[in-house]
């Protein structure tokens, strides 16, 4: 277990390092943030003056020396835009795509997963499939539409909830919906291709054939078998939902990191893109190995190191 | 088709409204205590020398004075100077208000202004602005309350200039350091900042003891909400009172609103057509004069922009100094285009690349793409990302652009911030080289009296028509939203100044 950890750690670390590179060179290949800075009427000394102070005059791999020299630090540099250390604002914004995703994450796992099971359950029968029909129809609807809709019909005809920004909880419910859907549904997915691949297995028919009832089948045995794959799938939703949330934040105005990572893209603020980038990684990277521990509580068969 | 309300009449009665409002008692029944305003973005930056865009300062003209300002007619009048006199052709003498104090307590006198605009033209401090205000070599104190600006040469765009010079607190920056005023800015405005959730909102309260007309809403909220829709349904639902550029559709959505209203204004920016004259075929001036002919202005100010554009016939709009009465726009007439063209021949029909990129409106430009195609020519639109095309634009003749539509702004509404760049030679983005043009550009740029100056404009002006460097298109609008009983003129400048609004029970 020991090895395996610390092989893993080490993976992660190469990982992290690989991405460093790839963003600082990527970005700097897209252009020149100087531009977008100044005023039209600047002049090409202007302009020069800027990138200076900004440190952009510099040779390419000096920079990229320089930002590695940080990065050992945990020196997230300062934002070219708004002049504010970028640590800071990431800090500011995480905390409200953590509120998103969760609650994009209860919507979508509470929901779709009991519906993926009912839905196996009742296989062949006209209202499982009439569901499969509208949890496609869910998945299939551009959110800057139904994103404007929710808010059209719950805030502006009925003044239910308030149509956009961030404040209370109540801000949080349409944004969480219209997130949730497009996760609720491959969750559905998901769970109900699991829990049929299941159904057709030889310890269903003699567990049926000593007369265990459905909803024990499917709460003692079932459940657990078929949770793998959607252990999986929660860990490439998670990381999504925290990155791709960039449409929903925006029709919402929800101030959190996918709405950052947009504008700052936008406005070529590298420091502050780079920060978002290197967060997105690492995260990804711990919820994959999450899963990959989880796996093997939920199947002892899964070791790991794997050695046997 | 006019749709589109008169903005004439609201001038006057928001300017009658601000003038009962100066004699109104502080406090005296507020009518709404809280005003929604939302922005697309947040504000970069509350310092007002450290960016340089229309969220940001929104925001911040409300928290500082400026040295001058321009009232809603657009015309220059005084704010922290009180009188202003020429001491010869490179000196101006400004005589501070001694009543005005920084929201600390602290009077504003005149070192606070050399402060301010020692740092905006220091070059290490990095301001964005810096290219605005680096014609002023010195800045000094000669009484308490008296400072004399001096500029590299005679300069006669000083006053517009300063309009955006929104005077800092030299004790507090001093003391706290930049990050921290970044962060806290203290200003001597009719709001006093109060806090920024990044992301969310900047709130402002106001400043009781203001020194002119004061606020009517005692706390003023600035959201940033980056969708268009989204900000018209805050406006519909009565979660935002005030919101900015929303397009013309939207306009007309709240033209039948009973809780809404557009509230639409002309600004200074000018919509032009680039070519690059330095480049065949478009250094034939029947190719340019083909080009200028075969684009619909109308079409593209009524048809498709239908927000309260005008069509113009000189690189400056009716809002800037240099704007010259009579000059016609180009025809429309393709025929006479397509006439020019087949006299070319052959060479007309070379590809040439429209460069642009998502901030401008792809209509317009995909409009412009099918009328030149329609009387012959080979035009590809090429879109890259704005930090590109700006790039792009700013290279020498031989790398730039064939054609290029797009809107400029000088933020001082005057000739030569729009003229001089776009046309003088020495300019990064001019594809023009005559002498005539350039001597008449200098001598706007530098000769004091006004009189001579518009009759150099209305020389260049005359040239673009006869030679076509460069087509102008249209004067643009812009739409904010309103709640019905906002009462407030948006102004040519872009500002958005909370103590000339109110609200109408």
């Amino acid at each position: 277990m020991g090895r395996y950890l610390a092989r893993r750690l080490g993976q992660a670390l190469v990982a992290l390092f690989g991405v460093m590179t790839l963003i600082f060179f990527v970005q700097r290949l897209t252009g020149d943030p100087t531009y977008l800075l100044v005023p039209e009427t600047a002049t090409q000394a202007d302009i020069e003056a800027m990138r200076a102070s900004l440190g952009l005059d510099r040779p390419l791999l000096v920079q990229y020396g320089a930002f590695l020299a940080d990065m050992a630090r945990l020196d997230f540099g300062r934002s070219y835009i708004q002049n504010v250390p970028v640590i800071d604002i990431i800090a500011s914004r995480l905390p409200y795509t953590l509120q998103l995703a969760g609650g994009a994450l209860l919507v979508a796992f509470f929901i779709g997963v009991p519906l993926g099971v009912w839905m196996a359950v009742r296989r062949g029968h006209a209202e499982a499939k009439g569901f499969m029909g509208l949890v496609l129809a869910a998945q299939s609807m551009p959110t800057f539409w139904s994103g404007i809709l929710m808010i059209m019909v719950f805030a502006v005809w009925n003044q239910w909830l308030p149509p956009s920004g961030a404040g209370g909880w109540k801000n949080l419910i349409m944004p969480s919906v219209a997130l949730g859907l497009l996760s609720m549904a491959t969750f559905a997915r998901v769970a109900r291709t699991s829990v049929l691949d299941e159904l057709s297995k030889d310890y269903v028919r003699s567990a049926r054939a000593r007369g265990v009832t459905t909803g024990r089948l499917v709460r003692r045995h079932l459940l657990r078998n078929a949770s793998i794959p959607v252990i999986s799938i929660a860990a490439m939703e998670v990381s999504q939902l925290l990155a791709g949330a960039v449409i929903v934040e925006t029709v919402f105005a929800w101030p959190g990191l996918g709405l950052l990572t947009v504008q700052s893209i936008v406005s070529r603020d590298f420091l502050v893109v780079q920060g978002v980038v290197l967060l997105g990684a690492f995260v990804t990277i711990l919820l994959n190995f999450a899963a990959d521990l989880l796996y093997s509580l939920v199947d002892p068969r899964i070791r790991l190191g794997g050695t046997s | 088709m006019k749709r589109l309300r008169s903005f004439a009449p609201p001038v006057l009665a928001s300017t009658a409204l601000a003038l009962c409002l100066a004699f109104t008692p502080a406090g005296s029944a507020a009518a709404k205590d809280l005003l929604t305003i939302d922005l697309v973005n947040e504000p970069s930056s509350l310092d007002p020398q450290g960016q340089w865009n229309p969220d940001s300062y929104y925001v911040y003209r409300n928290i500082f004075d400026n040295l001058v300002t321009r009232d809603n007619e657009g015309t220059i009048v005084p704010e922290v100077a009180a009188s202003w006199q020429r001491l010869s052709e490179t000196e101006m003498e400004f005589t501070l208000r001694d009543d005005i104090t920084f929201h600390d307590g602290t009077p504003l006198t005149a070192e606070d202004v050399v402060f301010t605009v020692e740092r905006i033209t220091d070059p290490a401090f990095g301001s964005p602005q810096l290219g605005q205000f680096n014609k002023i070599v010195k800045a000094e104190a000669t009484g308490e309350y008296t400072v004399v600006l001096t500029t590299d040469g005679p300069y006669p765009v000083l006053l517009p200039q300063l309009v955006k010079l929104s005077i800092i607190p030299k004790h507090v920056v001093e003391e706290v350091g930049d990050d921290a005023f970044n962060l806290a800015p203290v200003g001597s405005g009719p709001y006093r900042f109060e806090g920024w959730d990044r992301g969310v909102q900047v709130t402002v309260t106001r400043n009781d003891d203001y020194w002119g007309t004061k606020g009517e809403f005692p706390t003023v909220t600035f959201r940033a909400v980056p969708d268009a829709a989204t900000r018209l349904a805050n406006l519909q639902a009565g979660a935002a009172d005030l919101v900015v550029t929303l397009d013309s559709d939207q306009a007309m959505q709240l033209e039948n609103s009973a809780t809404a209203k557009p509230l639409i204004v002309q600004t200074e920016r000018v919509g032009y057509f680039a070519l690059n004259s330095t480049k065949p075929p478009l250094d034939d001036v029947r190719m340019r004069r083909a080009i200028a002919e075969a684009i619909d202005k109308e079409g593209i100010a009524e048809g498709i922009l239908a927000g309260g554009e005008r069509v113009v016939g000189e690189m400056v709009s009716p809002a800037h100094f240099g704007w010259v009465d009579g000059v016609d726009p180009f025809p429309y007439d393709p025929e006479a285009a397509e006439a020019l063209i087949a006299e070319i021949g052959e060479p007309a029909k070379t590809p040439m690349e429209l460069a642009t990129s998502p901030v401008f409106d792809q209509r317009v430009v995909q409009a412009i793409q099918q009328m030149l195609t329609d009387v012959g020519l080979n035009v590809e639109i090429r879109m890259t990302d704005m930090a590109t095309w700006l790039k792009d634009q700013q290279v020498e003749d031989a790398a730039a652009p064939m054609l290029t539509f797009s809107r400029w702004s000088c933020a001082c509404q005057d000739a030569d911030g729009i003229m001089f760049p776009l046309l003088h030679s020495s300019s990064g983005w001019s594809r023009w080289s005559s002498p005539e043009v350039d001597a008449a550009l200098e001598e706007g740029r530098s000769v004091l009296d006004e009189d001579a100056r518009l009759a150099a404009y209305s020389k260049v002006h005359d040239i673009v028509k006869e030679e076509v460097p460069i087509i102008p298109l249209y004067q643009a609008a812009i739409i904010y939203g309103g709640n019905a009983k906002l009462e407030w003129q948006p102004t040519a400048n872009e500002s958005m100044f909370l103590n000339r609004m109110s609200w109408a029970e």
